[in-house]
């Protein structure tokens, strides 16, 4: 059984409904990307996940049924989401939002604050800094630490390239790969940039106006002329 | 300069309440974004249960405790019930919704105690005519330098609050991003909920303490008291509670300054249009005033 288990998924925001019924999976130690235009959905699907707006439709995470769980709670069970732009706490000092990430458990947090420094050197040359003074990649980096602090078995993660630098990017999916590959972390990562998310991610879902439109392999995807043609300008 | 130092002891004295509610403020305004223009009225009601309390024969200091906790029920009684349905569809209309509470806490108190001649509330400090101390010629009374302490013992419970505990930082991190705030597990209603119980039972003690001074209790006790700690949140800044522990002393200070040294041209009654002032100036000049942040994100 795979660790999320999405289905007939739908969601939005008030009256219009933004997603139509998908299915989606990640399982153990799988990188999952989301592909898709501006207005597909992608955000919206994450959101829907981790419960942060109404949905219908079925949620299973790690065999249990969370469609009806709140959003604090999920952290607790393991699923941890850097939401697209504003991952950070900009009012707090770089240590304090690392604290907040492992708010919702306790024990070892001091010696995982350093380990996190030691994977983002940056960041604790930083440590006492605001947030929101740390440049757009720090804070990508600190966001991504931030939710890491709190031990997740998947990690969602939305479009993490945003307005980053392409080394910056680079940077940022170098560290989501080495998590995925030595520790075995499940990601599901939203991404436009599709030519380099094709090459950190196993599995890939084409959403098209909230719906999937194509799944398969990244390497399916990425042979396909078709989807070469409309997504990856080539 | 005897009489320099009397202006400024009293003023820190009274400053230091108009700080206790104006802090107030600041813990709602962080939280939820919102002002509440019922605060002085919460705390009003609080300091007549503290009354009432006393009056059944409970001790003056537990009665304060209990009018404190009080305060705390109510402020988050209001928050989870009143002020979050109406947040999430209009923030205009908490803005109305708090002012109707004013209005309606106002009349509540005057119709359960308005038809008693107005009661006296016992000072929390010996106020006997000769319970007071000379310092630099100034006569500081006990009841003053007790209202000080007390307050600023408070404050620095709070600050410890804040800055040291987990939920302290529970607070800080959903006054900066609720959605974050949330993902990382934080049960942001219950926060919410808590700061608003928090400013309550400040409210309960500024109003109490305020009481003690006035001597008479009233539903329009704490007035002039909240047009103070408003221009004092406005000045310090809505987002910076040691902003609001500055400027309430600095305009608990300026009042007596200037009601003192000026008595005919300003005087008692020209005071709280100086602050009304004030509260205009900062707006113009410096919006955030003088300690608050303009918010710094980069993306």
């Amino acid at each position: 059984m795979s660790l999320l288990e999405v289905r007939a998924l739908s969601a939005g925001y008030g009256p219009v409904e933004v997603l139509h019924g998908i299915d989606l999976d990640v399982d153990h130690g799988e990188m999952v990307v989301i592909l898709g235009a501006n207005g597909a959905g992608k955000t919206t699907t994450m959101r829907a996940v981790s419960g942060m707006i109404g949905r219908s439709g079925s949620v299973t995470f790690d065999g249990v049924d969370i469609t009806r769980t709140n959003a604090e709670k999920l952290v607790g069970m393991g699923i941890a989401h850097v939401p697209q732009g504003r991952g950070t706490f900009p009012d707090l000092t770089v240590m304090d939002n690392l604290r907040v990430g492992a708010y919702a458990r306790s024990g070892g947090i001091a010696a995982d604050i350093d380990r996190w420094f030691a994977v983002f050197p940056r960041l604790a040359e930083r440590r006492d800094q605001r947030a929101g003074s740390l440049s757009g990649g720090e804070q990508q980096m600190l966001a991504i630490a931030r939710a890491l602090m709190s031990h997740p078995k998947l990690l969602l993660c939305d479009e993490p390239s945003l307005g980053l630098a392409p080394l910056i990017t680079q940077e940022v999916f170098e560290v989501l790969k080495k998590l995925n590959a030595d520790e075995g972390l499940s990601v599901l990562l939203v991404e436009q940039n599709a030519n380099l998310a094709l090459k950190v991610a196993q599995r890939v879902y084409l959403l098209e106006t909230g719906t999937v439109v194509a799944s398969g392999s990244a390497a399916q995807i990425a042979s396909d002329d078709a989807i070469r043609k409309a997504y990856l300008g080539a | 300069m005897e009489r320099f130092f009397q202006y400024l002891f009293d003023g820190l004295s009274l400053g230091s309440i108009y700080a206790l509610l104006a802090l107030g403020l600041v813990v709602v305004f962080r939280g939820t974004g919102h002002l509440n223009f019922a605060q002085g009225e919460m705390a009003m009601i609080c300091t007549f249960v503290v009354w009432q309390f006393n009056d059944w024969g409970v001790p003056l200091v537990l009665s304060i405790i209990l009018g404190m906790i009080v305060g705390f029920a109510l402020g988050a009684g209001v928050e989870a019930t009143i002020i979050r349905g109406v947040a999430k569809k209009s923030q205009a209309g908490v803005f109305v919704v708090s002012i109707a509470l004013f209005l309606g806490l106002n009349s509540l108190a005057a119709m359960i105690w308005g038809s008693l001649p107005p009661e006296q509330l016992p000072g929390l400090f010996p106020d006997e005519p000769d319970d007071f101390q000379r310092i630099f010629g100034a006569v500081w009374r006990y009841e003053y330098i007790g209202v000080l302490a007390v307050a600023l013992v408070l404050m620095g419970l709070l600050f410890l609050l804040f800055a040291k505990t987990k939920f302290g930082l529970a607070m800080r991190a959903v006054a900066s991003n609720p959605e974050s705030a949330r993902l990382a597990g934080i049960p942001t209603g219950i926060v919410l909920a808590s700061s608003w119980g928090i400013a309550g039972a400040m409210g309960a003690l500024s109003g109490t303490l305020w009481g003690g001074i006035v001597g008479e209790l009233n539903a329009g006790l704490m007035f002039t008291v909240f047009i103070y700690a408003s221009a004092a949140a406005t000045l310090g800044g809505f987002d910076s509670p040691g902003g609001a522990v500055i400027a309430g002393l600095t305009i608990g200070v300026g009042e007596q300054f200037l009601a003192g040294y000026f008595p005919g041209w300003i005087g008692q009654e020209m005071k709280l249009s100086a602050a009304l002032l004030t509260i205009f100036v900062v707006l113009l000049v410096k919006p955030s005033g003088l300690f608050g942040s303009t918010k710094v994100e980069r993306v």
